[in-house]
C-alpha cells in the first residue's frame, strides 16, 4: 500500500518538477533554441597582420556584441586563399563558420586560375566594405613628377622604365588597360614580379623599381616615402595627389577594382537555415553602422562602409567578369 | 642623434609607469616556453598574446609583446642544443655546434653559451639601434634584388663548411636543398614541383621539414642507444658548468660583434631576418677560425655565432618596423597590429613625433636582455633535465611534440605528412653519407635566390653587367664576400707553411 501511494506520489511529483522546471527556465531553453547559442568561428584565409585579419579582429568585437557570442579568428593562410576557401567550404553551412576575406581578386583567381572545387554560388557576400584600388606610384625623390611624364617615357620606349608588379592582380590587368590605351606595347615593358604587395610598395618607396603599381591602400603608411601618379578609380580616394583614370583615358575609361574585401557566408546558409542567416546578416549590418565601430576602424585604417548584400555580390560579380577577359593576363607568364 | 630630451623623457616614461615593468618577467616567461617548444614559432607566441594587450595602455602592451619577442628568441635555441630540433627557424645554426656540444655531456655549458651570446646580442642590437636608428633605415628600403641575391650567395657559402667528408655529396645535398626551396608558386606566377598538390603551392613548409630533415632523422638514428649522453657521469645538471659557459662567451668578443653586426644588418632587411643571420654569422665565424674543423663538431664559437646573430636580428628588425613602419617579418607584423589596435600608425612620422616611447622601448629592451640572463638561467638549468630521460621516453615525446607542433604550425595534416617525409629522407641521406644541413640550408635560401635572381634578370632587362655597375652596394657585398674567403685562403697557408716549417726541426 505504502508503496504503491508513494510511487504515485512520486510520479505527481516528478511531472509537477518538470512542469516547474519547464516554467521557470524559459529562458535557458530558448537560448538553446536560438541562434548563436556558442561561440562563432571567423575564417581568414590569410596569415596574421594583412588587411583581412586586421580587418577582422578590430571588427569582431562590434560584431559579437550584436551576436551575443564570442568570435574566434581562425587563420588559414597559403596558396592565395585557396587553403582557406577550401578550408571554409568544408565547415558546415549551420552559421557557426563566417568568412572574412578579399573575395576579389581571390575568389575568381581560385576559380580561373587554380583549378578550385567551389564556384561563385558556394557564396554568399553579405558587405564587402573594401574597395581597393591600384595606385601607380614612384619614389618621393624619383624624377617622375606626373603620369604624363610616365606616359611618355613608355611611348618612347617600353623598356625605358623598370615596373614592380604582382603577378596575376588586378593591377597587372590595370597596367594592361593603360598600356592599351596609349598604344604603348605590353609585351615589351620591364615588369619586375613580387610575392606580395608589401614588397612590391617597399620597392617604390626605395626607388629599386622606377613605378610600382599596387593596392592604394597599403601604401597609406609609406605617403611620406612615395609620389602617387595615378589612382585607378573614377574618384579621388585617399586623398592621393596625382590623376585618376579619367583624367588620362577618357570618361569611359575601364579599370578593375582592386581587392574587394569583407564578410561573407555560405550561400547554403539561405535555405538551410534562413533564421540563423538572417541573424547573422542583421548583425554584420548593425556592426558596420555603429559609430562607434565606424571611429575604430576608421582610426586604423580599415574601411566600414556599408554596400549590402545585394551590391557586394554584384561587385564582386563585374570583377569576376572582368577577370575571366583577362584570363591570359592572370595565368603565369 | 641621439636626442638628450627625449632620452630623459623616455626614462620619465619608464619610472612613472609601473606596468610598463609588469609585464617584462611574464613576456620573457611565456616567450622562452613558447620558443622551445618545437613548430611554435615567435610569431604564434605573439599572435597568441595579442588580444590580452588590447586591455593594456600602449606602452605596456608593446613591451610585453617585445618581452615575448627577445624570450622566444632564446627560447628556439634549448632544443636546438639539446635535441637537434631547432625550435624557431632562427636557431638552425645552433645545432650545428650545440647538439654536438650537448651530446659530448657538454649540455650545461652549451646552453650557458647559447644564453651568454643571445643576452649580448640582444643589449648589442637595441645598442645598435640607439645609435643608428635613422641612417641605417634609410638604407634598409634601396637595397634591390642584386644586392639580397648577393646577401643569399653568402649564405650559400656556409655549403663549403657543412659538406663534411665528400665535397660533391655536400654540393649535391645543398642543390637538392635549393630545389626543394623552390616548389610552388614562384613571384612571376609559375608552379613548379607541387604534383597537384594545394597544399605545396606555397612551397614545402619549412618548420616541419626542418624539424624532420634535423631532428626526426638523428631521432630514429639514436634507437639504439640509452640515453643521449653516453657517458654516465657527463650526465650531470650543473649550475656551475652553465656559469661557466657564460664566463666562457666572454672570450670570444669579436665572434659575438661580428655576429651582432650581421644579426642587425640582416634583420633590418624586411623579409629576410634572423632565419639567414644566424646561417651567415655561422659560416663566417667558421671561415675566419683559426681551426675550421673543430666547428660541427661541438665548438662553443658556432653555438656563439649563431645565437649572436639570431637575437641581434630582433633590434634590427624593430629599427625598419619602428623607422619605416614595415614589418621584417611575422613578428614585427604582429606589432604593427598592436600599433593599429591603440590606434598608433607606425612610420616615418611615428619616430619623429614619439621619441620618447621609441627611446623608452630601447631602454625597456636592455633591461629584458639583462632579465632574460636570470629568467633563463633558471629556463635552462630546468630544461637540461632532459639528458636524464632514457631514450625510449624521449624519443616518443618528443616525436609526439614534433607532430603537434607541425601540426599547429601548418593548421591542417600537411605539418605532420611534411615531417614524416624529410625525416625519412633525413634518416636515408644520412645513412648514405649526406650531409643534412646542406640541405636544410638550401630550402632556407632557395627561395630568396631564386626569387631575386629573376627580379634582378626582370629589371637589368637581362643585362646583368650593366645593372650590377649601378649598383655599388650589390658590389661592395661581393667584394666583401670575397675579401673574406681570400682571407682564409691566406691564413690557411701561413697556417700550413708554419706547420711544415716546424717540421723538419
Amino acid at each position: 500500500m505504502t508503496s504503491r501511494l508513494s510511487r504515485r506520489h512520486m510520479l505527481q511529483l516528478a511531472s509537477a518538477g518538470v512542469a516547474a522546471a519547464a516554467m521557470t527556465t524559459p529562458s535557458l531553453l530558448r537560448a538553446q533554441d536560438s541562434f548563436p547559442n556558442r561561440p562563432i568561428n571567423v575564417v581568414v584565409p590569410f596569415d596574421t597582420g594583412g588587411y583581412n585579419d586586421r580587418l577582422a579582429r578590430a571588427f569582431a568585437p562590434f560584431l559579437q556584441e550584436e551576436l551575443g557570442q564570442p568570435l574566434t579568428i581562425i587563420n588559414r593562410g597559403g596558396a592565395g586563399a585557396l587553403l582557406g576557401h577550401m578550408f571554409f567550404m568544408q565547415q558546415p553551412a549551420d552559421g557557426y563558420t563566417i568568412l572574412c576575406t578579399s573575395a576579389a581578386p581571390y575568389l575568381p583567381l581560385n576559380i580561373l586560375t587554380q583549378d578550385a572545387t567551389f564556384s561563385y554560388d558556394d557564396f554568399y557576400m553579405v558587405n564587402l566594405p573594401s574597395q581597393d584600388y591600384t595606385l601607380l606610384a614612384t619614389s618621393a625623390d624619383s624624377d617622375l613628377q606626373t603620369i604624363d611624364d610616365v606616359i611618355a617615357r613608355l611611348k618612347e620606349d617600353p623598356g625605358s622604365l623598370s615596373i614592380g608588379i604582382q603577378a596575376a592582380s588586378a593591377d597587372l590587368v590595370n597596367l594592361s588597360i593603360l598600356a592599351d590605351a596609349n598604344d604603348i606595347d605590353f609585351d615589351a615593358l620591364r615588369m619586375v614580379t613580387y610575392d606580395g604587395g608589401g614588397p612590391a610598395r617597399n620597392a617604390v618607396a626605395g626607388g629599386v623599381v622606377d613605378i610600382g603599381l599596387v593596392g592604394g591602400e597599403g601604401f597609406l603608411p609609406l605617403r611620406e616615402q612615395i609620389r602617387p601618379l595615378l589612382t585607378f578609380d573614377r574618384r579621388q580616394r585617399d586623398d592621393w595627389e596625382g590623376a585618376i583614370v579619367t583624367d588620362v583615358m577618357g570618361e569611359d575609361a575601364r579599370v578593375v577594382v582592386g581587392s574587394q574585401r569583407g564578410w561573407g557566408l555560405h550561400a547554403t546558409l539561405q535555405e538551410n537555415n534562413p533564421e540563423a542567416f538572417r541573424i547573422l546578416s542583421e548583425a554584420i549590418e548593425a556592426a558596420s553602422k555603429n559609430p562607434e565601430a565606424i571611429a575604430a576602424l576608421e582610426a586604423q585604417q580599415l574601411a566600414t562602409e556599408w554596400y549590402g548584400p545585394e551590391e557586394s555580390n554584384k561587385m564582386l560579380a563585374e570583377t569576376a567578369e572582368v577577370m575571366e577577359q583577362y584570363l591570359h593576363l592572370l595565368q603565369g607568364q | 642623434m641621439i636626442e638628450l630630451d627625449a632620452v630623459s623623457a623616455a626614462f620619465a616614461l619608464l619610472s612613472s609607469d609601473l606596468s610598463a615593468w609588469l609585464y617584462l618577467l611574464p613576456g620573457l616567461v611565456i616567450g622562452l616556453v613558447f620558443g622551445a617548444m618545437p613548430g611554435i614559432s615567435i610569431t604564434m607566441a605573439m599572435a597568441f598574446a595579442l588580444p590580452a594587450t588590447l586591455y593594456m595602455d600602449f606602452l605596456p602592451a608593446i613591451i610585453f609583446l617585445t618581452a615575448i619577442y627577445t624570450g622566444a628568441g632564446f627560447g628556439g635555441s634549448v632544443p636546438a642544443v639539446l635535441m637537434n630540433i631547432p625550435g624557431t627557424s632562427s636557431a638552425v645554426a645552433t645545432t650545428f655546434d650545440g647538439y654536438p656540444m650537448a651530446r659530448a655531456g657538454r649540455h650545461n655549458e652549451a646552453l650557458g653559451v647559447a644564453l651568454a651570446s643571445s643576452v649580448l646580442g640582444c643589449l648589442g642590437s637595441y645598442l645598435m639601434l640607439f645609435l643608428l636608428i635613422g641612417p641605417v633605415s634609410g638604407l634598409v628600403l634601396k637595397l634591390g634584388p642584386l644586392e639580397m641575391f648577393a646577401v643569399a650567395i653568402w649564405g650559400m657559402l656556409l655549403l663549403g663548411s657543412l659538406a663534411g667528408t665528400y665535397l660533391a655529396r655536400g654540393l649535391l645535398a645543398g642543390a637538392f636543398g635549393v630545389l626543394l626551396g623552390t616548389v610552388g608558386f614562384n613571384s612571376a606566377g609559375f608552379i613548379r614541383g607541387t604534383m597537384g598538390i594545394p597544399w605545396l603551392l606555397d612551397g614545402v613548409p619549412q618548420i616541419p621539414a626542418m624539424m624532420g630533415l634535423l631532428a626526426a632523422s638523428q631521432l630514429i638514428g639514436l634507437v639504439n642507444t640509452t640515453y643521449l649522453i653516453t657517458d654516465e657521469s657527463a650526465r650531470k645538471i650543473s649550475f656551475g658548468k652553465t656559469l661557466s659557459g657564460i664566463r666562457l662567451t666572454f672570450r670570444f668578443p669579436w665572434v659575438i660583434m661580428r655576429g651582432s653586426i650581421i644579426g642587425v644588418l640582416i634583420g633590418a632587411i624586411p623579409g629576410v631576418g634572423s632565419s639567414i643571420s644566424n646561417l651567415l654569422s655561422y659560416s663566417e665565424t667558421r671561415r675566419n677560425s683559426d681551426d675550421p674543423d673543430s666547428f660541427g663538431k661541438g665548438n662553443p664559437a658556432g653555438v656563439i655565432a649563431a645565437e649572436a646573430a639570431n637575437s641581434s636580428s630582433e633590434g634590427g628588425a624593430m629599427g625598419t618596423m619602428l623607422a619605416l613602419g614595415i614589418p621584417g617579418g611575422g613578428a614585427t607584423a604582429i606589432l604593427l597590429a598592436a600599433f593599429a589596435m591603440h590606434n598608433i600608425v607606425g612610420g616615418p612620422s611615428f619616430i619623429a613625433n614619439n621619441k620618447d616611447i621609441v627611446y623608452a622601448l630601447i631602454f625597456s629592451n636592455f633591461a629584458q636582455a639583462v632579465l632574460l640572463l636570470f629568467v633563463g638561467l633558471g629556463f635552462v638549468y630546468v630544461a637540461s633535465y632532459i639528458v636524464r630521460v632514457p631514450l625510449h621516453y624521449l624519443i616518443p615525446s618528443v616525436l609526439v611534440v614534433s607532430n603537434f607542433g607541425a601540426y599547429a604550425i601548418e593548421g591542417s595534416a600537411a605539418g605532420p605528412i611534411t615531417l614524416w617525409v624529410f625525416a625519412i629522407l633525413g634518416w636515408a641521406m644520412l645513412r648514405y653519407g649526406y650531409p643534412v644541413a646542406a640541405a636544410v640550408v638550401g630550402l632556407l635560401l632557395g627561395g630568396l635566390l631564386e626569387s631575386n635572381l629573376l627580379r634582378t634578370y626582370q629589371i637589368s632587362g637581362g643585362d646583368y653587367v650593366d645593372y650590377a655597375v649601378q649598383r655599388p652596394g650589390a658590389l661592395i657585398i661581393f667584394a666583401l664576400m670575397l675579401g673574406s674567403i681570400a682571407l682564409q685562403a691566406v691564413s690557411k697557408r701561413r697556417r700550413a707553411s708554419k706547420l711544415s716549417a716546424g717540421k723538419p726541426e
